[in-house]
């Protein structure tokens, strides 16, 4: 005979413990403060997907301050953003993005339908950024085209910039394979080119060259 | 019967069908979101199209060119010795190979910087390190290699230094196009070549 049997009490005892750790252990599962809601694969996806960015001629009235619909966030640093930004647009530094006020701020815009637009100098600043809030759950966030650096440009003349394609990214300014001459698959058959290069190359290997666009 | 053991039982198949409720574990070791805007946030993994040239030009054993555009576009044209992992195909398990190489730096590049960039915070995400993302993309690399622009008279030497490294370049990439053609200053840029031996060279697009 088994003691439970004897003593039905002993074992409610015995369950309804088993039951509150189990319960406590559920309660304090550690929970990472922001967690990813897409999987990588669901990222791959959205980021082919139309409507991730803001285009400039679209800023007007924001700009004028008749468009509630959008928040713009500058990424850029303090000083950086003290020299010059959109108006209207509040700075949340790079390094500040996942604080947990900024995220809470982010949460009431996203509660209220309010897009919010994130900027860099250029696009490429503010696209890591706006992939990583995609990523954790935040679909109202969007990245504005052209970055700091084409408003200010343009900032006269916004809404004619809608005819505008110069701050498209992705596309290929040049044939490539026209001006480039040596492709991937002529690479085997112009070996006698290559054999010049070789020269060039014994030469610089010490000369170290760097910049950038 | 005994009852006990029947609410026992029962009360387990509950809590095994609680796991069903748990979220799937992830199949890829991934970073966390923190760590992730932390990476994002360096500029280091970007690299200039200079460098990526001096790097191919010095045959670089343990740099790995990516190539994330189209396949198509990749058959046209593309830097040498690349490979082509077209973005969108990115996380299928048999391009992993390629990326978790160790030693090896993999340089993503497309047209411009954004899709690479967005290679790049994908391949992070998935915990890949030595990863980088060539600054400007094809298109500067015309702009700066396969055509660069000569610095106007009163430039600084760096800038004249480097315009001698990318015509140097120039020549090594496009072959003998550009040999027939300016023969004489191909002459003249080799000898000014030996005497920046020292000297960091910038600039850009």
């Amino acid at each position: 005979m088994h003691v439970h049997e004897l003593n039905p009490k002993k074992s409610i005892i015995t369950l309804s413990i088993f039951f509150i750790i189990i319960v406590v252990g559920f309660i304090t599962l550690k929970t990472p403060w922001l967690t990813y809601k897409q999987v990588p694969e669901q990222t791959l996806r959205m980021i082919s997907e139309k409507g991730n960015c803001l285009y400039p001629y679209e800023l007007a009235s924001f700009v004028a301050g008749t468009d509630d619909n959008i928040m713009l966030i500058d990424i850029r640093d303090k000083f950086t953003y003290s020299r010059g930004h959109i108006p209207g647009a509040i700075n949340i530094s790079a390094y500040d993005l996942t604080r947990k006020e900024e995220i809470k701020q982010l949460k009431e815009f996203k509660d209220k339908g309010v897009s919010v637009v994130l900027y860099g100098d250029n696009q490429l600043q503010a696209n890591g950024p706006w992939m990583l809030f995609r990523q954790i759950g935040y679909d109202n966030v969007k990245v504005l085209a052209g970055g700091y650096d084409y408003y200010k440009m343009h900032k006269d003349n916004l809404a004619d910039t809608e005819s505008d394609d110069s701050y498209f990214k992705g596309t290929a300014d040049f044939d490539y394979a026209k001006v480039a001459g040596s492709t991937v698959s002529t690479s085997t058959t112009t070996s006698t080119d290559t054999k010049k290069p070789v020269k060039v190359r014994r030469k610089k290997k010490k000369a170290a060259a760097s910049g950038g666009c | 019967m005994n009852k006990n053991y029947i609410i026992l039982t029962a009360l387990m198949i509950v809590l095994a069908g609680g796991l069903l409720v748990v979220p799937e574990r992830q199949k890829y070791q991934q970073i966390g979101p923190d760590e992730l805007l932390w990476e994002i946030i360096q500029p280091t993994r970007y690299v200039s199209t200079d460098k990526v040239a001096q790097l191919i030009i010095e045959g670089d054993p343990s740099l790995e060119l990516v190539d994330v555009r189209p396949t198509a576009d990749y058959e046209k044209f593309s830097l040498p010795k690349s490979i082509n992992i077209p973005l969108d195909s990115l996380l299928q398990e048999s391009y992993q190979d390629y990326l978790g190489i160790d030693g090896m730096k993999v340089l993503f590049f497309s047209n411009d910087d954004i899709k690479a960039d967005q290679a790049w915070v994908l391949a992070k995400r998935l915990g890949y390190d030595n990863i980088y993302v060539m600054k400007g993309g094809l298109n500067c690399w015309i702009r700066t290699i396969i055509q660069p622009k000569k610095p106007s008279t009163d430039s600084p030497s760096t800038e004249f230094a480097l315009y001698d490294f990318r015509k140097g370049a120039q020549m090594y990439f496009t072959g003998a196009k550009t040999e027939t053609s300016e023969k004489s200053s191909n002459k003249k840029a080799v000898k000014i070549q030996r005497k920046k031996k020292k000297t960091a060279a910038s600039g850009g697009c």
